[in-house]
């Protein structure tokens, strides 16, 4: 049985179009690429370090 | 594809040949980017917009700079409903890509227009109105509230959720459903519809979902009764498949024909004609009706018609009486004739006044002067002009006469006609008084004697009137 309550919880107000650009701005755009290639120069790095 | 470090394009090799970096990973990490963003595609061309959400952020948490992937991304959201996010994805994309991104076209196409713009904004402030109404408990003002976002934004499958649930919670089964059924048209992957969808069946069609749950029944009642469903617009259509279709003429159908036709004589014969019958026997009533008012108005005309004739036939007998009164033998009028004898006597012997003064008795006798012509007036009065003074005097000799003789009655009766032909003379008003007085008629005489008073005031005469009309008022 639904449980109007909780479903109604699920529910979030729309972005309306002024909010637009700060939803643009503060978007998360951090991919795995990124992440990858964070990674791979990290190592990269710690290599060089412990040659040194 | 180009190389993380060096901005180079990358080969089949797993690292850069320009600068050497290894990029097998990032080049696996590209990949399931692509991947991701093919699974969006494939769900989107079947109407699985939800799935191909979920996919193609998967697709842009892999490779932020996919756009191919965002602009799709958008474009399921703009599919959606979801105006703003759409705008956000594709000013990324633009952002990402500035040339040759059809995200610039999508963009144009929404912003071009600013009344649909502003429709939009209107829309999404409806939307979250509703919300801020189911929130308050106000659930009436939210369904109101959504109808009017759906009508703006057919596709905007929050509203059509937010609804279906209103609905829901309302125990409003057909509507719920009607609501659910046209976010599967829009978003045919949305387990949120799916999932109120199902609580709906359970509510709308309890036997159905009991043999969904025992397959044994549901197979043997698909052996017994099987049916062909499917789905046009809103509606669920049900067709048995098994239809055996009769083969040739047989004496069965034939019979069967013959019943059916007796049975439409018999609905006929006691259904249509009574009703029939009384249609018309009310139809006939009705005029009846109208046609006994106007017989009755006209009864009522003529009885005020014979009424008028009565009357006037009244009148003219009236008239014809009135006029036989006036009328003599010879058929002139009398009154006039009188006035013409005694004009002639007048004439012929102007001396014998008394024979005048007889004729006009009987015409003031006959008639009311005052009520006569103008002209019959003024005969009468010159008449009266011509013989009055010397009539007056030959009944004051004989009324004086009849007073001395002490004979009081003919001498009120003399002199009163004296007064007659001679209004102004002061002997036979006061004499006439006097003969009143000796007569015991105390009141006529009072009306004389107060003449005498008023018309010729200061004299001796008017003095003894005055002293007579005070005697006489304070007699008891």
């Amino acid at each position: 049985m639904i449980n109007f309550e909780e479903e109604l919880k699920k529910f979030h107000p729309s972005l309306e179009v002024e909010d637009a650009e700060d939803a643009i701005y503060n978007q998360d755009m951090t991919d795995m690429a990124d992440l990858v290639v964070k990674v791979v120069k990290e190592s990269k790095e710690l290599d060089e370090g412990t040659k040194e | 594809m180009v190389c993380y470090h060096c901005g180079c394009a990358l080969s089949e090799h797993d690292f850069c040949t320009n600068c050497g970096v290894d990029v097998s990973i990032y080049k696996k990490v590209l990949r399931m980017s692509n991947n991701f963003y093919n699974e969006g595609l494939e769900k989107a061309n079947v109407r699985d917009l939800s799935g191909a959400i979920q996919s193609l952020r998967q697709s842009l948490k892999f490779n932020k700079n996919n756009v191919e992937a965002r602009n799709l991304l958008g474009l399921v959201y703009f599919e959606t409903g979801e105006v703003v996010a759409a705008l956000s994805e594709w000013v990324i994309s633009k952002n990402l890509r500035p040339k040759k991104n059809i995200a610039d076209d999508y963009i144009e196409v929404v912003q071009s227009n600013p009344t649909r713009l502003d429709t939009i904004n209107k829309t999404i402030k409806k939307y979250n109105q509703a919300l801020l109404y189911c929130h308050q408990d106000s659930k009436d003002l939210a369904i109101i509230q959504l109808k009017k976002v759906i009508s703006l934004n057919p596709k905007y499958i929050r509203a059509h959720q937010l609804l279906a649930l209103l609905y829901i919670d309302a125990e409003n089964w057909e509507l719920a459903e009607r609501e659910l059924l046209r976010c599967e048209q829009i978003d045919f992957g949305n387990t949120t519809t799916k999932r109120y969808l199902k609580e709906v069946a359970v509510m709308l069609h309890p036997e159905e979902t009991e043999e969904t749950k025992s397959p044994k029944k549901k197979k043997k009642k698909e052996k017994s009764e099987e049916i062909f469903r499917y789905q046009s617009g809103n509606e669920m259509i049900i067709q048995p498949v098994e239809v055996k279709e009769p083969k040739g003429v047989s004496f069965s159908a034939i019979f069967y024909l013959l019943i059916g036709i007796g049975i439409g004589v018999a609905m006929t014969v006691f259904l249509i004609l009574p009703a029939r019958i009384q249609a018309v026997r009310d139809n006939v009533s009705e005029q009846l009706k109208t046609i006994s008012e106007q017989l009755a108005a006209k009864s009522a005309t003529t009885n005020e018609l014979q009424q008028q004739l009565d009357t006037v036939k009244r009148e003219k007998n009236d008239l014809y009486s009135e006029l036989e009164n006036y009328v003599g033998t010879d058929g002139t009028i009398q009154t006039m004739e009188n006035m013409l004898t005694a004009v002639n006597g007048y004439l012929q012997a102007p001396d014998d006044v008394e024979k005048v003064a007889e004729y006009l008795e009987g015409i003031r006798g006959e008639v009311t002067i005052e009520e006569t012509s103008e002209s019959f007036q003024a005969v009468y009065q010159s008449l009266l002009t011509a013989v009055g003074p010397r009539v007056a005097k030959t009944y004051y000799d004989a009324g004086m006469a009849a007073y001395k003789q002490e004979v009081y009655a003919d001498a009120v009766k003399n002199l009163e006609k004296a007064y007659m032909y001679d209004a102004e003379n002061i002997d036979v008003i006061y004499n006439l008084g006097n003969a009143y007085y000796k007569n015991e008629d105390f009141k006529n005489a009072a009306v004389y004697y107060q003449l005498v008073v008023d018309k010729f005031p200061g004299t001796e005469r008017a003095n003894r009137s005055a002293n007579y009309v005070k005697e006489i008022n304070q007699m008891p």
